[in-house]
């Protein structure tokens, strides 16, 4: 068996209060709050914000969504590259709240077997809820990643999988369906994780009892709590009230809370059956999920239908070919920049000829950092943010930043919404992988910078 | 070099919703070979500036419109520097003895996009890079400007002030009103910091002059002045990637100036000059104009628009036409616009807006992002 020995979670800034949403459409509201998606973050976006915090190499990526851009083609091929990784295995997961966990038990054998020393599983969702319907209070936006490899500080001692023909929620074209919440909870929920966990135990041959806390994803915080009482058991922190649920993310969440204490744990997670895995946590693993729930700001239920691109027209200039963005990846996507080897001077992007000093093909590529300081900025009421065709009422928001290590660049600063407040010369932003645009039935992706989190 | 400018010819820029860009052309064209008392057979080369592929393309962009066929036509581009980037070859061409008597002509039909601002161009950023308005580029000049000297919004409100005093009086300006300082700052914001009288407008128009060597003008007549220097720089489209871009000053104006001044032998334009256009497309750009083309130190731009220096019947008036902040800025015809009225001013015939004892001035070009500069220098013979 293999072990889990880093973990980061990515939660969006905006936080959309459930009040908020009722009040809007008129549903009781279900308390508290949900992490959404600014317009620009999507499940690839939010793959890559938690990815990029786990130091070290990966040989593979498996990434797990329901709700990934592209019918056809790879996320975890792209999250890859935006991790700059030389080479990887690569693997999507999907179309089930048990992807994550089919990611992780998947890396586990692979690891155990030898055949990769470090994957990253990063499970991501920003799943499209139709304003107005039952789902809109109860999912969230976000991303956990975790790296699995031989030893680490949170071993996993054994799991198991069991399926269940009883279609909890699906979506056939774009909308989130259920038959009734009821039979889902009694006969999918509940009896799905005990038939996993119980066949589980048998094989390590413990009860309940050997262990100390038991967390498990689940159609809605009741479900949970019930089947918490249901064992005899306290139930954990769910995070609905303050993040929501994050689809298939949510039980790489549940994971994330209790990695910062040692301890024996149950996670299951659910979607047609059920995945139930032991861990051994022996040593606390610090994760900045406490930092990322700190960091909030509110969003009106204007302004989030707006990030949905419900409201508002939304149309890019043309911009150059795919065989461009292709050819520029390196740039755009891994984000290097050159250094002259003349004149010394780092620039962006890679270019044959220096910019200061025009020397030709005397150069190294060089990897660009990450945060840096605005030398000078602008608020462009022409321009709406990403690109698109100015509406007046949501500017484009672009700053020319030094990179600490060298490099200045022209970047979009985002996480703004009509908000500017500490947007100045000399402030210190961070890079931050976002959308760039949507254009021609492409999403081009890059990197923007935000005020420090 | 010594170029005659024999014939001056502009529209009226404004919307001209009524007419395309054939009919301004035609109308510019015309009213510059009736200033020279020319007919359009005796133009032997023609360069046509337009910025925007919808104005038009090519030579035929010229041919076309006036039905001017079997001559060399060149269509130039070069940004917002297009309108002088055309006199600089006519004026290259009929220096070097290839053609007697030759034409530059620009124009622009930027209404017909019908967008806010001047419309994006499609494809050519790069695909990481994000969009920035022509406003927002050089508001990230006023923005670090404002850290550096402590200039304020109410400077650059200074300079929308003064221009629009002589674009009152200008009888060819799109906006031909007076503002104050308070409804400058008042106005809605297009780019922070700039507002919508920081801001020059989008309009139609076209311009033409005829250009020859001063013996032949001699010879045809015709009262002249003189274009004794032409100076241009291209420098990078990404000044926002170049680590040592100031955004303070733009080294493309600085060194299209100093190769004019070098060619016209001047070393102080200050004394040497008795005037001066300068691309005001925003008032920031006015302020770093005065530096870039040494009228002051680095940092002294604001001082000079609050002293009123620069002001028609200060020391050394600039934009004593209203510049592009009452004139708008249909982007190829404003620089050919510029050299028409070098001459007028230098001849004496800039009625209402003359500047006193005009005897010799420069004008100033330009474009894209800070990239490409063009400096000229006019005086009487």
């Amino acid at each position: 068996m293999a072990s889990i020995s880093d973990c980061s979670v990515y939660l969006p800034v905006w936080k959309l209060k459930r009040e908020e949403i009722a009040k809007a459409t008129g549903l009781p509201s279900m308390g508290g709050e949900k992490s959404v998606a600014h317009w620009d973050e999507d499940s690839i976006t939010m793959a890559v914000e938690a990815a990029r915090m786990l130091k070290g190499k990966f040989e593979a990526v498996f990434f797990a969504s329901t709700s990934s851009p592209f019918k056809i083609k790879q996320s975890a091929s792209f999250i890859a590259s935006a991790l700059d990784l030389d080479n990887a295995f690569t693997m999507d997961f999907s179309n089930s709240f048990r992807a994550s966990t089919n990611a992780l038990i998947t890396a586990n054998e692979l690891v155990d077997s030898g055949k990769f020393k470090r994957v990253l599983v990063v499970a991501a969702d920003c799943i499209p809820i139709k304003p107005g319907s039952l789902y809109e209070q109860i999912y969230g936006d976000g991303a956990v990643a975790i790296a699995v490899e031989k030893e680490g500080a949170a071993k996993i001692i054994g799991y198991n999988s069991s399926y269940q023909p009883l279609p909890g929620a699906w979506m056939l074209k774009d909308e989130l369906i259920s038959f009734d919440a009821r039979l889902d909870a009694i006969f999918g929920y509940a009896s799905s994780i005990q038939r996993s966990a119980m066949s589980l135990l048998g094989k390590l041959g413990m009860s309940p009892m050997d262990f100390d806390r038991i967390v498990a994803s689940a159609p809605d915080p009741k479900s949970y709590e019930g089947l918490l009482k249901a064992v005899g058991a306290k139930p954990q922190e769910f995070f609905f009230k303050n993040v929501g649920i994050l689809g298939t993310a949510h039980p790489m969440l549940l994971l994330a809370s209790q990695l910062d204490r040692t301890g024996r744990i149950l996670l299951g997670s659910y979607g047609e059956g059920a995945d139930v895995i032991a861990i051994e946590i022996n040593e606390p693993v610090q994760t900045n999920l406490g930092r990322m729930l700190e960091s909030r700001k509110e969003i009106s239920y204007g302004e989030y239908l707006y990030n949905k691109g419900l409201t508002a027209n939304r149309d890019a200039p043309d911009r150059p070919s795919i065989a461009k963005l292709w050819r520029e990846e390196k740039s755009v996507i891994r984000f290097y920049g050159m250094k002259c080897r003349k004149c010394g001077t780092i620039s962006y992007p890679i270019s044959r000829c220096c910019v200061e000093c025009g020397a030709k093909d005397y150069f190294e590529e060089v990897k660009l950092g990450y945060r840096g300081k605005i030398y000078t900025f602008t608020i462009d009421y022409l321009v709406s943010p990403g690109n698109y065709i100015g509406d007046g009422a949501h500017p484009h928001c672009v700053a020319v930043v030094d990179l600490d290590g060298g490099g200045r660049v022209l970047f979009e600063v985002t996480d703004t919404l009509t908000d500017f407040k500490g947007i100045e010369c000399d402030a210190e932003v961070e890079r931050t992988f976002r959308l760039l645009f949507e254009k021609n039935n492409f999403r081009y992706y890059g990197w923007k910078v935000r005020l420090l989190r | 070099m010594e170029v005659a400018i024999i014939g001056c010819g502009v529209t009226k820029f404004g919307h001209h919703w009524d007419k395309d860009h054939d009919d301004l052309l035609v109308e510019a064209v015309y009213e510059a070979l009736n200033d020279a008392n020319l007919e359009l057979k005796d133009i032997e080369a023609v360069w046509c500036g337009t910025f925007y592929p919808f104005t038009g393309i090519s030579g035929n962009v010229f041919s076309d419109s006036l039905k001017f066929f079997g001559k060399p036509i060149s269509r130039v581009e070069n940004y917002c520097a297009t309108g002088m980037d055309n006199v600089r070859n006519a004026c290259f061409a009929v220096a070097s003895g290839a053609y007697d008597i030759v034409m530059a002509a620009g124009v622009e039909k930027l209404m017909d996009a019908g967008s806010r601002g001047i419309p994006p161009i499609e494809g050519i950023f790069s695909i990481g890079m994000p969009v920035v308005s022509a406003p927002g580029m050089f508001a990230m000049a006023a923005n670090r400007a404002f850290k550096e000297w402590g200039w304020k919004r109410e400077d650059l409100a200074l300079v929308a002030v003064k221009n629009h005093y002589n674009g009152a009086r200008h009888p060819k300006a799109h906006f031909r009103r007076e503002v104050t300082v308070e409804e400058v700052l008042k106005a809605p914001i297009v780019a922070y910091p700039l507002g919508v009288y920081d801001c020059s407008a989008v309009s139609d128009g076209a311009a033409a002059v005829v250009l020859t060597r001063p013996e032949i003008a001699k010879k045809l007549g015709c009262e002249y002045a003189v274009i004794k220097a032409i100076g241009m720089a291209v420098e990078t489209m990404h000044p926002w990637h170049r680590p040592s871009e100031s955004f303070l000053s733009f080294p493309a104006t600085v060194k299209a100036a100093k190769m004019a001044y070098k060619m016209a032998e001047i070393e102080d334009p200050r004394k040497q000059l008795d005037f001066g256009i300068v691309h005001d497309c925003f008032t920031i750009t006015e302020l770093i104009n005065y530096q870039d083309m040494q009228l002051c130190k680095m940092g002294e731009g604001a001082k000079l628009i609050r002293e009123g220096v620069t002001a028609i019947d200060g020391d050394f008036p600039i934009n004593p036409d209203g510049g592009l902040k009452s004139f708008g800025h249909p982007i190829a015809a404003s620089g050919v616009r510029m050299i028409a009225e070098l001459a007028k001013q230098v001849l004496g015939k800039a009625e209402g807006l003359q500047v006193k004892d005009a005897e010799a001035g420069f004008a100033h070009n330009l474009g894209g992002p800070y990239s490409v500069a063009s400096v000229a220098i006019v005086t009487k013979p």
